[in-house]
């Protein structure tokens, strides 16, 4: 049940950005979530919406953004996705994690109150 | 008029505040953190006992579990410095929770802080604590396809600990599949097998955390 500690994150930071730069109302959030975090979109979805039922985000739409895997070789420098594993063109086991581990907030789209 | 904002801020950036705040206290003390994570009954607290019977290493233990001090009585027992957080009902530790618990530690006299998570693969793996690295335990019993199962996990650990191994010759456990699915998830992690009970895998198991901590008392300086 990790999506309700994710939520409540995602929450608070809403709340404060929204306070901040006193939008009127956030309609809706774009996350990128790495294949890897094994974050179910639908529970992330329901908890989204039962923990903002009664505050200023009510209604906020959540779009979840799923970032496929990708490696890079540190010994030749190609680049792969699927699950991982060694280079397959070198076969070394020295790799860096380029993609698949995001828990990020992308971008939210806002209404601006009336100027 | 509505309009995009670009944010690209971490879901846990409130989180990671913390967790980057104990790595650098821990930096500068030359302490190392490790976070263990396995399933309940998997031999995490077998596991540290035997370590600190071992008396190689000075430590302290942060235990996470639901409810009890079951687990923090066991370790008491072998004076070992320990404090238990009970997070009725929470699946996993989170760094604010950790870093509260650390000032009821002598941190200053100590080799290794490990971090006993809660029982569970899947969401303690999700939560930065600030460690240097993670420690994933499986057990035998629990069967060798548990590595792709929870990939995060796997894949996250420096560390992977195949404990109760001692139950090889009673179990079906497919031991090719678990070599290859961790080489696949995870090609540079030290694998080691473990049967706590006998002693078997705990010399490497102390050699590992002998040369983190080397290493990191190195870089306090």
């Amino acid at each position: 049940m990790h999506e309700f500690s994710l939520v409540e994150s995602i929450v608070d930071s809403l709340l404060t950005m929204q306070q901040d730069a006193g939008w009127r109302r956030i309609v809706q959030v774009q996350l990128r979530v790495g294949v890897l975090r094994q974050v179910f979109p639908d529970i992330l979805s329901f908890a989204f919406e039962t923990v903002t039922r009664g505050t200023p985000l009510e209604g906020t739409k959540l779009v979840v953004e799923e970032v496929p895997l990708a490696f890079r070789c540190l010994d030749c420098g190609t680049t792969w996705g699927d699950e991982g594993g060694t280079c397959p063109c070198c076969g070394s086991i020295q790799r860096e994690t380029l993609a698949g581990m995001e828990l990020i907030i992308q971008s939210l789209e806002v209404e601006e109150p009336p100027s | 008029m509505n309009k995009i904002v670009t944010i690209q801020q971490s879901i846990m950036a409130e989180d990671e505040k913390f967790a980057d705040a104990i790595r650098a206290d821990n930096g500068k003390r030359g302490l190392l953190m490790v976070n263990l994570i396995g399933s309940p009954g998997c031999g995490k607290t077998t596991l540290l006992e035997k370590t600190a019977e071992a008396r190689r290493l000075s430590f302290a233990v942060i235990e996470g579990d639901l409810a009890t001090s079951r687990d923090a009585e066991r370790l008491a027992k072998h004076d070992i410095p320990v404090v238990q957080v009970n997070t009725h009902g929470g699946c996993h530790l989170e760094a604010n929770v950790v870093q509260k618990a650390m000032e009821a530690l002598p941190l200053d006299t100590l080799d290794v802080l490990f971090v006993e998570n809660v029982g569970n693969l899947v969401c303690p793996a999700e939560f930065d604590l600030g460690e240097d690295f993670k420690v994933a335990l499986l057990s035998t019993p629990e069967g060798a396809d548990k590595p792709l199962k929870y990939p995060y996990l796997f894949t996250s650990s420096e560390v992977i600990l195949l404990t109760k191994a001692d139950l090889l010759p009673y179990l079906n456990f497919d031991m090719d599949m678990f070599t290859r699915d961790v080489a696949h998830l995870n090609p540079s992690a030290k694998t080691v097998h473990v049967d706590s009970l006998s002693g078997r895998g705990l010399d490497e198991w102390l050699a590992i955390l002998e040369e983190r901590v080397r290493e990191k008392k190195a870089h306090a300086l």
